[in-house]
């Protein structure tokens, strides 16, 4: 499904991300840790060609992402704010988004009735602009824009953060969900171990732009995990 | 406390990414204010010798007593759209153990120190000075210029209450044309004269102290009523405005025939509608379609039959393509919040481009319309918009983009269009040299070689071949973001 090989990002002398070779396969969930300034963020967004890699390639399903665009029609992503309009209502978003993928408007409601719960009646149908949503709220469009169009690839920055308790508890068994019936490729970044190890099948961990750890034993990956970060 | 606040202010905008990279446009901008605080002063010095050129054989003091609550008018309407408010720093403040009393006083008073508020004393301390004082004593002429201080101070209160209470309500233009109207329009009309109404109240100032007393009250009033009204709003969620969705829903049907770039033209248009910045821009394409009126019927710019003033090119150019020109020029700094949003989709950056010209040429072909009333000046008027129009739709919107697009800066489209240079830098200045230039190198060949109207059909022409061209013309901008993706979406996610 994705891979990334011999990845550099450079500015000036600095080298903040350093990737010799990683493989996701198809339908893996693939987390990604590490503490701040370990360079996710910046190997997502190089993977999602926003950002220039210095040297080498990241290739989704064959296509390298900087030289063609097809990859981004199964390809969703919540990276930041940056990717939503925020001058929409969340319901004149997901409309936008609907006529963009060419979904119908029965597919629409479809897919977000897999969201009622989480949206837990806050998001839709609301006249608020997304631009005056909670973080939280904010966060749950980007995830739900995400998924829309059957992607086969979701990349996903902290979904987690700045969401209340029963609602990250929704959002895993939703991510489990998704995995279950449409086989999607999850890469999610998060600094909850707990929410990580669950739900994901591999876990990488980075450091100063480098993979250290590539675990892939579930039984284990907590106690590595715990293991590095205590120090 | 007060010069601690002014120290903040100033290492905020000292330290803000942005500052570095505009520092040459900050230079120019001060540059440009002091060269109009000059023409002011110039203009107050001589200011005797314009009201003796333009009423001869008149008292000076008369004349311009009579006439000046028109400047009161005038200054009435340029703070409308200039004068910033002070509550952009209140956020930051309000959590902090200083009393909201003061913070509101130290608002009030920072939004004093500005050019703005000279401006008066420059254009009437010669005057004073020269003509009153040497009629009527230095005690009645300090009367006098301190009763027109006064008052422009007191608009100055009084807008800040206004422009906050007001802003972007419907009641606020009403207000604010009614003024242009009761200006300009009662004496032109001849309903009344409102200049010989007030008239009496300068010419008492001279007499007496009275009046000064009762214009200082008034501002103090004035004040008063900028204070309360900001200290009983003192709470974030009342001094951001948070709009009413409804009114504001309107997507334009049009657009959405022209499938995924129609889509796009409707999202930008509510962008537009939905935001401060951009929402100023368009109100201001209104008034320039008025612009014609200062050239076309002013018999300085007469000419024979079948011959065309040349600088009308230029105004119909201006007139036809003014959104062009001015939403245009920041081309992607519009959608600096968004554009990762674009990237993300498949032909996203296509559909942007495509989406926004057709948006472009849309108000383009609206004003075009709406010009089309100028023809009761002259049918010449029509074929000088027709043919501006097209070159405009054919080849200016082109190389428009064409310079936007290089190095386009972030904006928060939240913050007014008036004096916020935000997203502007050096190829914004750039772009009036082809906007300027662009029509009369067509046209003027032409037009002296064969005749004038030979000049506009080859401008009509040219921008029928453009249009015509369309599709390859868009694509060399389409393909110039999308080879300089990386940088304009990395240079769109710093901090403002």
């Amino acid at each position: 499904m994705i891979q990334v090989s011999n990845l550099k990002k450079q500015y000036k002398e600095a080298v903040v991300l350093d990737v010799d070779h990683l493989e996701i396969p198809n339908s893996e969930c693939f987390g990604l840790v590490g503490n701040n300034g370990a360079g996710k963020t910046t190997l997502f967004r190089i993977m999602l060609d926003l950002v220039r890699a210095t040297s080498g390639t990241v290739k989704i399903n064959e296509e390298d992402v900087s030289k063609s665009e097809v990859w981004k029609a199964k390809t969703g992503a919540y990276l930041d704010e940056h990717m939503l309009l925020v001058y929409l209502t969340p319901d004149e978003y997901f409309e936008t988004l609907r006529k963009i993928y060419g979904m119908s408007v029965a597919d629409l409601e479809l897919h977000l009735s897999k969201f009622t719960d989480l949206f837990n009646d806050e998001i839709l149908g609301k006249k608020k602009y997304i631009r005056d949503l909670s973080k939280g709220n904010l966060k749950k469009v980007g995830i739900a824009a995400a998924l829309m169009g059957n992607p086969e690839v979701v990349f996903l920055d902290e979904p987690f953060e700045n969401l209340d308790p029963s609602s990250q508890i929704r959002l895993k068994k939703l991510f489990l969900q998704e995995k279950e019936n449409s086989q999607v490729t999850f890469l999610i970044s998060s600094h909850d171990l707990n929410h990580v190890t669950e739900i994901c099948d591999r876990i990488v961990l980075l450091e100063k732009g480098k993979i250290i750890r590539d675990l892939r034993e579930k039984a284990e990956m907590m106690a590595e995990l715990e293991a590095y970060f205590t120090g | 406390m007060f010069f601690e606040l002014i120290r903040l202010q100033y290492l905020k905008s000292v330290r803000s990414t942005s500052f570095a990279k505009s520092l040459m446009t900050n230079i120019l901008l001060g540059f440009l204010v002091v060269l109009l605080l000059g023409y002011v002063l110039g203009a107050g010095l001589l200011l005797k010798r314009i009201i003796g050129a333009l009423a001869e054989d008149q008292d000076p003091l008369v004349v311009l007593n009579s006439y000046l609550i028109y400047y009161f008018l005038f200054e009435f309407m340029y703070r409308y759209f200039i004068q910033k408010l002070p509550v952009v720093e209140l956020e930051s403040l309000l959590h902090l153990p200083i009393g909201k009393t003061r913070i509101m006083h130290i608002l009030l008073l920072r939004s004093f120190i500005s050019p703005l508020s000279i401006i008066s004393l420059l254009l009437f301390l010669p005057f004073s000075l020269d003509v009153v004082a040497s009629q009527f004593g230095g005690l009645a002429s300090g009367f006098w210029l301190g009763s027109i201080l006064l008052t422009s101070w007191t608009i100055h209160w009084f807008m800040l209450w206004f422009k906050q209470r007001f802003e972007d309500s419907i009641i606020g233009l009403i207000v604010v044309f009614g003024a242009l109207l009761l200006g300009g329009g009662s004496s032109y009309m001849g309903w009344f004269n409102l200049g010989e109404i007030m008239k009496p109240v300068f010419d008492f100032s001279i007499q007496s102290p009275i009046p000064i007393m009762i214009l200082a009250l008034v501002m103090c009033f004035s004040y008063w009523l900028a204070y309360r009204f900001y200290l009983s709003n003192a709470y974030l969620e009342d001094l951001s405005d948070e709009e009413d969705v409804r009114f504001v829903n309107q997507s334009i049907g049009f657009l959405s025939k022209f499938g995924l770039p129609g889509e796009i033209a409707n999202l930008e248009w509510k962008l537009i509608i939905r935001h401060k910045k951009s929402r100023t821009i368009l109100m201001l394409s209104g008034f320039f379609l008025l612009y014609g009126l200062i050239f076309y019927n002013n018999p300085a710019y007469q000419s024979e039959p079948g011959e065309i003033y040349p600088l009308f090119i230029f105004v119909g150019a201006f007139i036809t393509g003014i959104f062009m020109i001015q939403y245009g020029q920041q081309f992607l700094s519009w959608n600096s919040s968004n554009f990762d949003f674009f990237l993300n989709r498949k032909d996203g950056i296509e559909a942007l481009v495509k989406g926004k010209y057709l948006l472009l040429v849309s108000v383009s072909v609206i004003c075009f319309l709406a010009s089309v009333p100028y023809a009761f000046f002259g049918w010449q008027f029509l074929f000088i918009h027709l043919a501006t129009f097209l070159f405009n739709v054919g080849i200016l919107i082109h190389v428009i983009i064409y310079f936007a697009l290089w190095k386009p800066k972030p904006m928060d489209l939240n913050k007014g269009a008036m004096f916020n240079y935000e997203g502007v830098g050096a190829a914004q200045f750039l772009i009036v040299i082809p906007m300027m230039a662009g029509p009369y190198l067509i046209y003027l060949p032409f037009s002296m070689l064969i005749g004038d109207y030979a000049g506009l059909l080859a401008l009509g022409i040219v921008g029928i071949i453009g249009l015509l061209g369309f599709k390859k013309l868009a694509q060399i901008n389409i393909d110039r973001i999308k080879s300089n993706r990386y940088e304009i979406s990395s240079s769109f996610r710093q901090e403002l």
